[in-house]
């Protein structure tokens, strides 16, 4: 009964526009007093620190910082004429530059609407002078952009492998092959509508082309170059390697001559409340995370669906749609915070490899930033196209289309995701 | 008055959330600088845990000002008024309940902790360190106050703040996209 009356308050004050990050923690101190008494009140301040304290989470403030100093360093343009030298030769070649692009970009910090807008504002008119529709414009975008959460480094992989106490760098490992498969597809239906709409060739194919624009641009790679490299090789752990993206990124924006005062204030503001508004949120998840243990609630949930199946396949559809409807209502960040902790239990007892949820996990949420109401990629990305979010959404079922194939391919065969991670670390 | 205040404290925060920032930067790059040559940092772990929890409630109260923590408000904008008015009432009463409850057992916790000091670094009484928690529960309270005449109003005209968020975000960039090219 106590548990039922905490969920119906949580989720009324949800809906009420109390911070997500609140009602968690005001459920918390209900379950709190319910099982404990008044007395346990002190304890609000104790796991409201922990939460806060958490080393592994060091890593978001250090990729959203490093993210900020890139997108107000100059990279943006570089990238965009590197990636158009490299592929506007084909047909819809602005589309293919803006899937290209966000794969690298949209989610080196941990603001996708930061990204989208930066870089959004930038390709968006041009696709549109260039005869592309708005909504076909703002679709491209958008779920170009959301697709790139899965590529590393990624806040909602980080969040999930703190939730979830397992590898953020074979999460990390995880997300590229599936990455470069979403990457392919979504091309291959923007070649369609380029097909469709004989929408044109950016420039033909010119090698001294290629070669300048990725000089220009070579500094910007240092960034994937220290991740991939230095992380991946095991050289460094994601949170140092956050601190050495930092550093990168300072260099780039002083090599490239863009970066003033002015901007890296306003990285370091952006970057700061970035993480607390997420930070906030772990918080409360330890708070609330005390009531779930009490009431036993993740273990009961397991043994309830365990009784009626033990297949990992049919729970894995299951929390397939569990999460793309949590999808459709709630910010990845909140999504991770609020759901993982409860199924977590329920994936190690159906053997589910926790690195393959994970991914499962976040690739449902890059859907869900794509679906309204709650889909602030797709609300900035149709703000820049000046273009009806329903108008876009039309466009956009073929790009989720791909998305959700990705994760089915994903959730089914999980060797396709799991291959490097086995190469790497087992 | 309250204008006046409002923007005194969104400076006095902004500066501390980039004080803390910059900190906890060099904090990490010294920290991983010395892991690689071999000479790791005793106090590393520790104090960048620090840090992180005093950026987390300084920008949380920063956040509140700007009402940017992350919500769901298409829910409470389709109540019709003036019922709307009444959630929002509410949701404010609890948000505020719940950070008096945090800023008072944080005092608590604070009077309990007093002579204790972190492990790495000893001269560093945890009372400071934990300071964190009342101050950033008394400041979300005062922030959650100060934005709120704004957040009503809007509420009440059915304006949604996120939307408005991105649109503004997306003007600056359009603008800075436009005197670039």
């Amino acid at each position: 009964m106590l548990i039922l009356f905490i969920f119906l308050v949580m989720v009324a004050l949800i809906c009420l526009n109390v911070p997500i990050a609140v009602a968690l923690a005001i459920a918390g101190v209900i379950g709190l007093v319910g099982f404990e008494g008044v007395n346990s009140l002190v304890s609000v301040a104790l796991d409201m620190y922990d939460g806060s304290t958490k080393f592994s989470l060091i890593a978001i403030p250090m990729f959203v910082l490093a993210g900020a100093i890139m997108n107000a360093g100059g990279v943006t343009d570089r990238l965009i004429n590197f990636v158009s030298a490299l592929i506007g030769f084909v047909r819809g070649g602005l589309a293919m530059v803006n899937i290209g692009v966000s794969l690298f970009f949209a989610e080196i910090s941990g603001s996708a609407v930061a990204d989208v807008a930066a870089m959004g504002s930038i390709l968006i008119p041009q696709m549109k002078k260039r005869g592309y529709s708005g909504p076909l414009a703002a679709a491209v975008t958008s779920s170009s952009a959301s697709l790139a959460i899965i590529i590393p480094p990624s806040i909602p992989m980080i969040l999930y492998a703190t939730a979830a106490n397992t590898s953020v760098e074979q999460l990390f490992v995880a997300g590229i092959i599936p990455g470069l498969m979403g990457a392919a597809g979504l091309m291959a239906v923007a070649y369609g509508f380029a097909v469709k709409y004989n929408l044109p060739v950016e420039e033909a194919f010119n090698f001294k082309r290629v070669r300048e624009t990725f000089i220009d641009a070579l500094p910007a790679f240092t960034l994937p170059f220290i991740i991939l490299g230095g992380i991946f090789g095991g050289f460094v752990t994601a949170t140092e390697g956050a601190g050495l993206a930092v550093v990168a990124a300072l260099a780039v924006g002083f090599w490239y001559n863009q970066i003033d005062f002015k901007h890296l204030k306003r990285a370091m503001l952006d970057g700061g409340m970035q993480t607390a508004v997420v930070m906030l949120l772990v918080a409360a998840s330890v708070l609330m995370g005390g009531f779930l243990t009490r009431a036993q609630i993740p273990q009961e949930l397991a043994a309830g669906i365990l009784d009626l199946t033990s297949n990992k396949w049919l729970i894995l559809l299951i929390l397939n749609f569990l999460f793309l409807i949590i999808g459709f209502f709630l910010h990845s960040a909140a999504a991770i915070i609020l759901v993982v902790p409860i199924v977590i239990p329920l994936i190690v007892a159906a053997g589910i490899d926790p690195v393959h949820f994970g991914l499962v996990v976040t690739l449902n949420l890059a859907i869900g930033q794509q679906t309204p109401p709650v889909a602030s990629v797709l609300i900035t990305a149709c703000a820049i196209a000046r273009a009806n979010i329903w108008e876009v959404t039309k466009v956009n079922i073929y790009f989720i289309a791909v998305l959700l194939a990705v994760l089915m391919i994903c959730t089914y065969v999980p060797s396709i995701p799991l291959f490097l991670v086995e190469y790497f670390y087992r | 008055m309250l204008r006046s205040i409002y923007y005194i404290l969104a400076h006095l925060l902004e500066w501390l959330v980039i004080f803390f920032m910059v900190l906890l930067t060099v904090v990490v790059i010294v920290g991983v600088t010395y892991r690689i040559v071999g000479n790791s940092l005793s106090w590393y772990d520790e104090i960048a845990s620090v840090l992180l929890a005093w950026i987390t409630y300084f920008g949380a109260g920063l956040a509140a000002l700007k009402r940017r923590h992350i919500g769901f408000d298409a829910a409470l904008l389709s109540i019709p008024m003036p019922m709307r008015m009444v959630g929002v009432a509410i949701a404010e009463i609890s948000t505020i309940v719940f950070f008096a409850i945090m800023t008072w057992a944080g005092l608590k916790v604070l009077q309990v902790l007093e002579g204790e000091v972190l492990v790495s670094l000893t001269w560093l009484p945890i009372q400071v360190t934990q300071a964190i928690i009342p101050i950033g529960g008394a400041l979300f309270i005062a922030c959650s106050i100060l934005s709120l005449p704004d957040y009503w109003r809007k509420t009440a005209a059915g304006i949604s703040l996120e939307h408005a968020d991105i649109e503004e975000e997306v003007e600056t960039e359009l603008k800075k996209a436009g005197e670039a090219s």
